[in-house]
């Protein structure tokens, strides 16, 4: 069986070099489709939600709650199966 | 409106509204202090409610401009700090029509005078549209944003009319934020009421 593995990075927010991981929506382990909501950030006195980048299983967390992640970092992975 | 803003159904729209008292805590928020005796805080009987934008814990009340404005950041920059000190920049713009010399303070979004905060700010971003916005205390009841740090921070919550020592409208301060925000992010403003909008995204 092919695996794929996405990564899911902190996107360029513009002039702002990292946020604060306030929550995931999804668990490891669920499927996702691409475009969901995944995880929201916080940084200047905004929530960014961070949407899924592929369609498949999130299979880790890099950046868990309460963690600063920089911009284009790595916040997690998904899977295709 | 906001998911007819990420389809790219409706251009950018500001709504202002006037809250009823209100406590609101924001993603971050921490464990709530009052700055005053309990039996205060139960007499106010100041509902506090959780919501998704960033930041802490503020108030919002009658005499507060609040500016919501639904934009996709797509057409403008894709900057969430940008966007951030467009709406700072309004809010500066307008107190300076008043006479009131207010600012913006690196690492910590708001606009703030001499005398401590005057405006809040606290976003939601989904799709690249934004949610949620600013908070501009005209003449906001004292007692009320003295129950609470605004933000979480250890400063002083003011309003325009205390400062400028003089009543002003409060809808006189929501036209000039409106069309001060309309020349930060270029937008030709058109009024409208909520029933116009209905009316043109339901067809």
């Amino acid at each position: 069986m092919k695996q794929a593995t996405t990564e899911v990075l902190l996107p360029d927010l513009g002039e702002i070099e990292d946020a604060l991981v306030v929550g995931w929506l999804r668990r490891v382990g669920d499927v996702v489709k691409e475009g969901d909501d995944l995880v929201e950030v916080e940084t200047e006195k905004t929530t960014f939600v961070v949407p899924a980048p592929a369609s498949g299983r999130l299979t880790h967390i890099a950046a868990a709650e309460g963690k600063r992640v920089q911009v284009g970092g790595r916040l997690g992975d998904i899977t295709r199966e | 409106m906001h998911t007819l803003c990420i389809e790219g159904r409706v251009p950018d729209v500001l709504l202002t509204v006037e809250h009823d008292p209100v406590f609101t805590r924001g993603r971050t928020a921490r464990a709530t202090e009052y700055l005053v005796p309990a039996d205060e805080v139960d007499r106010a009987a100041i509902p506090v409610v959780d919501v998704e934008r960033g930041g802490d814990m503020t108030y919002h009340g009658p005499g507060q401009l609040v500016a919501y404005p639904i934009v996709d950041l797509r057409r403008h920059g894709r900057d969430v700090k940008q966007y951030v000190r467009a709406l700072e920049e309004a809010a500066i713009a307008t107190l300076r029509t008043y006479g009131v010399d207010a600012n913006r303070r690196p690492g910590f979004p708001g606009v703030w005078v001499r005398e401590g905060k005057i405006a809040s700010i606290g976003i939601y971003v989904k799709g690249w549209v934004t949610r949620h916005g600013l908070a501009l205390n005209v003449d906001a009841d004292s007692a009320h944003l003295g129950m609470i740090h605004p933000c979480g921070l250890p400063v002083k919550a003011v309003s325009l009319c205390a400062i400028a020592a003089r009543p002003v409208a409060l809808s006189e301060v929501e036209d000039r934020f409106a069309a001060d925000l309309a020349d930060l992010l270029g937008w030709r403003l058109e009024r409208r009421t909520l029933a116009d909008l209905e009316g043109r995204v339901c067809v």
